[in-house]
């Protein structure tokens, strides 16, 4: 029992530092100027999300459509849930699993970034270049 | 004895020779040729969409009053309408696909039917969970359910007969489409063009379900049913074999596994030359960088042998398609068109991409194809002779390439027309068309094919058609053996629903507001009657008669690409809004929810 709270312990220290080096300073997972640069990582997200065609439910500009509105998920969904979300799926309510996709599992931290982005207001629908 | 046995063969040679007679579903044949019902979804296997019931007119329509309602409970779009057949009306919904028998009499559900179906098949259709409704033919009813699962049920009580699994939806088929019967067989498509699958149409036996025949839009000759030296195509002006390998040959390797040509509009026959005609889809991806070549036979209207399965003639209407003009759009028959001073028995078609096509409809032979509105500029015209569109490079997203956005094509992928159908009036011979009058930019990207997952490839932005009256949609009446619009009747928003028109001298369609409105078939711009209805329609018109009395009845419930897509996607996001307030106002008149109105005269 006391081991298992001490591992907890420590897997919540290790992800309250990780942002350390995977997230901007100011603790944002997304690089934005201009509210259409961003980083790489965030611009892959993009990518991912026009190549997956996520926007047939959910909408070009993530409000919903089908799909749940995206803008108002991420501010309450945690990445991990957002990550179990989206490779698992959520069968019964229509949402597929992604773990099948490769662009997917290999950018799922990019389309974390660019939709946190979406939702925080800081990203602009549409069109995105790369932050240089 | 001889004599006698030579005498019976000819008998029999005789049945033979005139299939359509003596062989097709009499049962469903009577039924259409009575006006009294509406047996199949487009009235009749023409696809006319037209009725000889003529107690609504130009002249009362106006006193039109709603006689009763029905709600689906079902929200999301609904397409097609229901049919009637003696007493009893049948109607269906969008994914979960219920179906309701209806008692005329007093509007009682006799039966229900709603199917247990995986909701994971949702993400797996594309534009909104829509279906296009059911068919009639020998005691039963077929429904085509999303999962693709086409069932029998009987019309009495709703039971299931049989059931038979048509597609696999984890490899992206889904189904939308209604299905069709024509003869002992019920005709049936899939969807799923923009997840790579490989377009098919089947027949399946009305009396057991068995699969007859199944003939790819793709591939090698056998899988399509085409005889190289048999099957025939428009070619430097006449007709000519396809010769071998026509699929293969157009596309790079193996991509013709992965190529669309889907098949989920609507289907019409001719029980003399005992053949079907439909349009296959766009190839897939839409990105058409990545699939070099014709990509035969997507695009493409197709006449088949009802019974066979075999390919007796195919046009390619978009070769190497840029924009995703899915050929799948209805194709209407219609006999003694005067195409330059000569009546054709022919086939119309109003193509996504614009143009109006009139064919011979037994040999095949391209006879007109002119626009039919006139913003159309991704192509000059057609060559009659080779039967291609000639392609604007500036609106080529082919040549300017992937990874650039490709503005101003019109019309948009949504097509000049869609899936709503159009009515065609052998009083004048004119067709009466609903189409959508919007324009995009495209920009094609690469993708990955993975089994199931989206595999469109393409970003898109629409609008309006600069420079023309401000909405998105146009009613229309076409000649089809000049290829001229007669008259053209601007509207606010596409117009997304099948069109009726009637002996009494009306044409009656749906507007995505929800308005229902009834037209003078000889002025369109005449507008008699309109009633807004309880959500935008994407729905067709049918009529009836009952107990004496003609009625007209619809489904609302907008959704479908049209309203889905108009109500929440079309925003230009990176060049301001100010080209997109139509499209937002949407909002302003409707909401979502399935309703079946039905109208009588008081």
């Amino acid at each position: 029992m006391k081991k298992t709270q001490f591992v907890a312990g420590i897997a919540f220290v290790l992800v309250a530092l990780s942002p350390g080096y995977a997230v901007a300073a100011d603790g944002k997972p997304y690089k934005v100027a201009g509210g259409n640069k961003v980083d790489k990582v965030t611009l892959e997200g993009w990518r991912t999300w026009r190549a997956l065609a996520c926007e047939r439910c959910h909408g070009a500009r993530q409000e919903g459509m089908v799909g749940p509105s995206l803008i108002e998920s991420l501010r309450r969904l945690s990445k991990d849930e957002f990550k179990g979300s989206v490779l698992k799926g959520r069968p019964e309510k229509g949402m597929p699993n992604f773990d099948g996709s490769k662009m997917v599992t290999e950018n799922i931290d990019g389309l974390y970034a660019y939709l946190k982005g979406r939702a925080d207001g800081a990203i602009q629908p549409g069109r995105l270049e790369e932050l240089k | 004895m001889a004599s006698k046995r030579t005498y019976k063969w000819g008998v029999l040679f005789g049945l033979a020779a005139l299939p359509g007679l003596a062989l097709a579903n009499p049962e469903v044949i009577k039924l259409t040729g009575d006006s009294k019902n509406w047996a199949m979804q487009a009235g009749n296997m023409q696809n006319q969409r037209y009725s000889a019931l003529k107690q609504i007119n130009k002249d009362n329509v106006k006193d039109l009053k709603v006689a009763w309602t029905f709600s689906t409970g079902v929200l999301r779009g609904h397409e097609g309408g229901p049919l009637v057949i003696g007493d009893m009306l049948y109607v269906h919904s969008p994914f979960p696909n219920k179906v309701f028998a209806i008692s005329l009499a007093d509007q009682q559900i006799k039966w229900k039917y709603e199917p247990k179906q995986d909701p994971t098949v949702i993400p797996v259709m594309c534009c909104d969970t829509v279906n296009r409704g059911v068919a009639y033919a020998d005691g039963k009813i077929f429904l085509q359910q999303a999962d693709t699962n086409l069932v029998a049920l009987d019309a009495k009580t709703g039971k299931e007969v049989w059931k038979v699994k048509n597609g696999d939806p984890k490899k992206g088929e889904t189904n939308t489409n209604a299905p069709h019967v024509f003869k002992d067989k019920v005709i049936t498509g899939i969807s799923g063009g923009e997840f790579g699958v490989r377009g098919y149409l089947a027949a399946y036996d009305i009396k057991t379900g068995k699969q007859v025949w199944k003939g790819y839009s793709t591939g090698p000759d056998a899988e399509m049913l085409m005889d190289p030296d048999k099957t025939m195509t428009w070619t430097d002006g006449k007709m000519a074999p396809v010769g071998r390998d026509s699929s293969l040959k157009s596309w790079q390797g193996d991509q013709w596994k992965i190529g669309g040509g889907t098949t989920w509009g609507w289907f019409s026959y001719d029980p003399k030359l005992n053949l079907l005609y439909y349009g296959s889809g766009n190839p897939s991806t839409w990105n058409p960088v990545q699939r070099p070549g014709d990509n035969k036979w997507s695009m493409t209207i197709w006449a088949r042998d009802v019974d066979t399965g075999q390919t007796k003639w195919v046009y390619q209407m978009t070769p190497h398609d840029e924009w995703d003009f899915d050929g799948v759009n209805e194709m209407i028959l219609a006999d003694g068109i005067n195409v330059k001073g000569k009546p054709r028995n022919v086939l119309v078609h109003f193509d996504r991409n614009g143009f109006g096509y009139t064919m011979d409809r037994a040999t095949g032979e391209l006879l007109v194809a002119e626009k039919f509105d006139p913003t159309v500029n991704w192509a000059t015209h057609v060559d009659m002779k080779t039967g291609r569109p000639q392609v604007v490079k500036q609106y080529s997203t082919q040549a300017q390439g992937a990874d650039v956005n490709t503005k101003g094509v019109c019309p948009a992928a949504l097509g000049t027309k869609d899936q709503q159908p159009a009515a065609y009036n052998p009083a004048n011979k004119l067709f009466y068309v609903p189409t959508n009058h919007v324009c995009m930019d495209y920009e094609p990207f690469k993708v990955e094919y993975t089994a199931g997952q989206p595999y469109v490839g393409a970003t898109l932005s629409m609008y309006p058609p600069p420079k023309s009256h401000g909405g998105m949609g146009n009613f229309i009446v076409w000649d089809a053996g000049t290829g001229k619009i007669v008259k053209s009747k601007p509207e606010k928003f596409s117009v997304w629903s099948g069109a009726l028109v009637t002996a009494g001298g009306i044409a009656c369609y749906g507007t995505l507001e929800g308005y229902v409105k009834c037209v003078d078939a000889n002025d369109i711009s005449k507008e008699l009657y309109k009633f807004k209805t309880a959500s935008g329609i994407i729905g067709n018109l049918n009529t009836w008669e009952y107990k004496g009395k003609q009625y007209i009845g619809v489904l609302s419930g907008i959704g479908g690409w049209a309203g889905i897509g108009l109500a929440a996607g079309l925003e230009k996001d990176t060049d301001g809004l100010g080209a997109v307030g139509g499209y937002r106002e949407l909002k302003n008149y409707t909401e979502l929810g399935g309703v079946l109105t039905v109208f009588v005269l008081p």
